[in-house]
């Protein structure tokens, strides 16, 4: 389905003053404002971070000028599922490295915790701030074709994207002027501020004022503009790990002009396992030797907190519908696309025996590697998969094939529909906070489901719209215009 | 309360050199061409001179094909990526600088900067050609001065500010002593030359002041005929000219007096500042003039060394 165009190829109520507007402007007048906008990414310098690309590794953001459109009650009611379904994680992360009372109650299987990569044995025991543990995810959802949302997958680690909501916005809002004249758009400014809020609650006790740094692996990481963004819009520092040391007295410092000042959050956006060579991979470059040490000490905030992976798993993922239900008591307000574990013999042989309609997914793979698409695949792929599972079943998870919706899209035939997805970014601590909307990555190939950045995928700012409530009210805007 | 990370206090000095060492790249590059340009003589005149920019003892080998060194020495200086001096390398080396930044300077300043970067790599080769040099020369100017302008308005006066300025102030200073580096080296290639007719001296010492847009301010201080004695005391020591080596000298301290503990730093400017007011070169002897500039460039490049490991390299 297409989330801005009915199946008769009319615009939905939410898309008609966009879709109307397209169509009065000319696609020539839509050209000549995406090349505006274009413009704009460069000049501002949005850009990603791409390794292979010799000199000029950083390459300008790829942004689609027609904006993806969500209903505000729809988005209330999406808003609702990701604050539960957050909270639910983090109350499943901090038991794992404490209680473990939902592996005692036979919820969730012990096994499962052994073969996970991202679960950190040298953490049992610790409690971080407000119980939470994985303070800024972002979750990918994606809209079958019978128009309902999925959680499509977790990001817990160092969820990457938010800048770029942020600056989606800023490009769009030039763009197409006239339209915020007359729409209540929510707006995404706010996001920043309520990190910085967020990150001065993690601060150890007693601390007023608090030094916040951004951890970043240095400019080589593909997402290096956006931790420059984040500190940029904090007012935080940017910090490298050489910038960093742990004293004797298990604080953290950086090395300023003036000798060694006291960090007392630090948002890292480096992997768990090269984050302190003490603790975890003792080749780390990248890392801080002792931060582990000062942050169970309760001398400095960390976030994500280390470990808060564990829950950013693919075989955890299938649980997640009974972690909501035995934490909170509730049903799940997003439903997680249906997994089938092969590691019971019943889904198993299920998956065995439908191969050729389900996506097969690795699970502790990322990046989309290792992924087998059964009706795109080969016969020897399917029986070789068929071997791999049976061989390992533990490590495998199997999905029904989703349709991912579209939106309009500018392309060099004219405007086409393009699939997309949608990763909101989740704030979560004694309170929760979801961006209105988030970032819609759309696949710019034609029926192309891949939509990361760099394979060729775009972006597109993303609306999330309140209608107007009354007639009368809704009369009154278009006709007071932008003059009001 | 600010803080100023050492790493990041060594990107804003470098990156401030860089974007500075662009723009007085591009204005002696523009005076120089205005004295070729307006050389009454029939042997037209060298641009060897003028490699001497990139230091005193770099040879550019010119080809045949280009008999006044004129493509040669300027693909070096503008748009040659390879070599350390063009504006192109220095630019992008800025923005490399400045791109790790951006959470202590104005967004509007990040623009400038990634402004200039994206012009100069689109511009820089065509610019060789005499039709386009002038615009471009001016526009890298122009966007230079942008940046400063921002900084001046919109940046709070504490620590990143103060090293950017010291950043500009240090290359400063030393560009302008390069620039009686060429002269020199323009008076010793008519020398050497079997030339006829001689370089008109007031012609060659207007584009040296022109070099550093000091032409009409040595002119309103001096009240006096262009004269290449009182052209190199200008530049050298006339405190209250801003690109004078002086005029840099007394601004660094300004800087130093508000960044924290100089110590060290405030040493080698009060000797940098000595060996400038020491220089008494006869304008005319091409060698002794050169002489006199190495020296004080050698107390900068001390001043340089000072500041590195005061503000950068931090031993903590």
């Amino acid at each position: 389905m297409d989330e801005l165009l009915a199946d008769d190829g009319t615009a939905r109520p939410i898309g008609a003053a966009l879709m109307q507007l397209i169509e009065s402007l000319g696609v020539d007048e839509l050209r000549a404002r995406q090349r505006v906008a274009e413009l704009d990414i460069s000049t501002m310098g949005i850009t990603f971070t791409v390794y292979t690309d010799g000199q000029n590794i950083d390459r300008a953001w790829p942004f689609d000028i027609i904006p993806r459109m969500i209903d505000g009650r729809e988005w209330d009611s999406i808003s609702r599922g990701l604050s539960q379904r957050l909270v639910a994680l983090n109350m499943f992360i901090d038991d794992i490295y404490n209680d473990q009372r939902i592996i005692a109650d036979g919820v969730f299987p012990a096994e499962l915790l052994v073969a996970s990569a991202n679960y950190r044995p040298q953490l049992r025991g610790v409690r971080p701030k407000h119980g939470v543990w994985a303070h800024i995810s972002g979750t990918d959802l994606v809209r079958d074709h019978d128009g309902q949302m999925y959680v499509l997958e977790d990001n817990l680690r160092v969820p990457s994207g938010v800048s770029y909501v942020i600056e989606n916005r800023g490009v769009t809002k030039r763009a197409f002027a006239e339209l915020f004249e007359r729409q209540r758009i929510r707006p995404v400014d706010g996001y920043t501020d309520e990190l910085n809020r967020l990150l001065a609650s993690l601060a150890p006790d007693g601390v007023a004022d608090p030094q916040i740094a951004v951890l970043t692996p240095g400019i080589y990481n593909s997402a290096y503009f956006e931790h420059s963004f984040l500190a940029e819009r904090m007012g935080a520092e940017l910090v490298e790990g050489a910038d960093l040391v742990v004293g004797d007295d298990d604080f953290v410092y950086m090395k300023t002009i003036n000798g060694l000042e006291r960090v007392h959050v630090i948002y890292r956006r480096i992997d768990d396992l090269f984050l302190d060579p003490e603790v975890f991979r003792p080749d780390s470059m990248l890392g801080v030797p002792g931060l582990i040490r000062a942050w169970r000490s309760g001398n400095v905030g960390l976030a994500n907190a280390p470990g808060a992976g564990v829950a950013d798993d693919k075989v955890v993922y299938a649980w997640m519908p009974d972690i909501i239900r035995y934490y909170l008591d509730e049903e799940p307000g997003i439903p997680n696309v249906p997994t089938y574990r092969t590691m019971y013999e019943d889904e198993r042989r299920y998956v065995i025996d439908h191969i050729h309609e389900l996506v097969v997914k690795p699970a502790n793979e990322s990046g989309g590697y290792g992924i087998l698409i059964g009706d795109r695949a080969t016969d020897v792929e399917l029986s070789a998969a068929i071997a791999a599972i049976e061989a390992d079943p533990r490590n495998w998870v199997a999905q029904p094939i989703l349709s991912l919706s579209t939106v309009p899209t500018l392309v060099d035939a004219g405007i086409e529909a393009r699939h997309v997805d949608l990763r909101p970014f989740v704030l979560t601590s004694d309170r929760s906070y979801v961006t209105p909307g988030g970032l819609t990555r759309v696949a710019l190939t034609k029926g192309s489901l891949i939509v990361n950045s760099s394979q060729g995928g775009g972006s597109k700012d993303t609306w999330v719209v309140d209608r107007f409530t009354s007639p009368v009210e809704a009369q009154h805007q278009f006709q007071s215009g932008g003059t009001g | 309360m600010t803080v100023l990370l050492a790493r990041t206090a060594g990107r804003l000095y470098w990156g401030a050199r860089y974007v500075e060492r662009a723009e007085d790249t591009a204005r002696v590059v523009n005076a120089y061409h205005e004295f070729v340009v307006d050389d009454p003589s029939e042997e037209p005149l060298r641009w060897e001179p003028l490699a001497v920019l990139a230091g005193s003892h770099v040879t550019i080998d010119v080809p045949a094909s280009d008999p006044t060194g004129e493509r040669t020495v300027l693909h070096h200086l503008l748009a040659d990526h390879s070599s350390v001096c063009s504006i192109a390398n220095v630019v992008g080396r800025a923005r490399e600088n400045f791109r790790t930044t951006r959470e202590v300077m104005p967004r509007e300043a990040w623009q400038a900067i990634n402004q200039l970067s994206q012009y100069v790599e689109a511009t820089a080769s065509g610019a060789v050609d005499r039709q386009l040099r002038n615009r471009f020369l001016v526009h890298v100017v122009e966007i230079s001065r942008r940046l400063d302008g921002v900084l001046e308005s919109t940046m709070t006066r504490s620590e990143p500010y103060h090293l950017i300025r010291l950043g500009r102030l240090v290359e400063r200073a030393d560009m302008t002593t390069r620039v009686l580096g060429v002269a020199a080296a323009g008076i010793l290639a008519v020398d050497d030359s079997e030339r006829t007719g001689v370089v008109n001296d007031e012609i060659r010492w207007m584009s040296v002041l022109r070099s550093v847009s000091a032409l009409q301010m040595y002119q309103r201080a001096t009240h006096g005929p262009i004269d290449g004695m009182a052209v190199v005391r200008f530049l050298l020591a006339y405190g209250s000219f801003p690109r004078s080596v002086t005029g840099c000298f007394e601004e660094m301290r300004r800087v130093l007096d508000v960044l924290p503990s100089p110590g060290d730093v405030i040493v080698a400017l009060d000797r940098a500042q000595d060996a400038a007011a020491a220089a008494h070169p006869d304008a005319s002897a091409g060698a002794e003039l050169d002489q006199a500039m190495e020296t004080v460039q050698i107390a900068i490049g001390d001043l340089h060394r000072a500041i590195h490991a005061r503000y950068v390299d931090v031993h903590t």
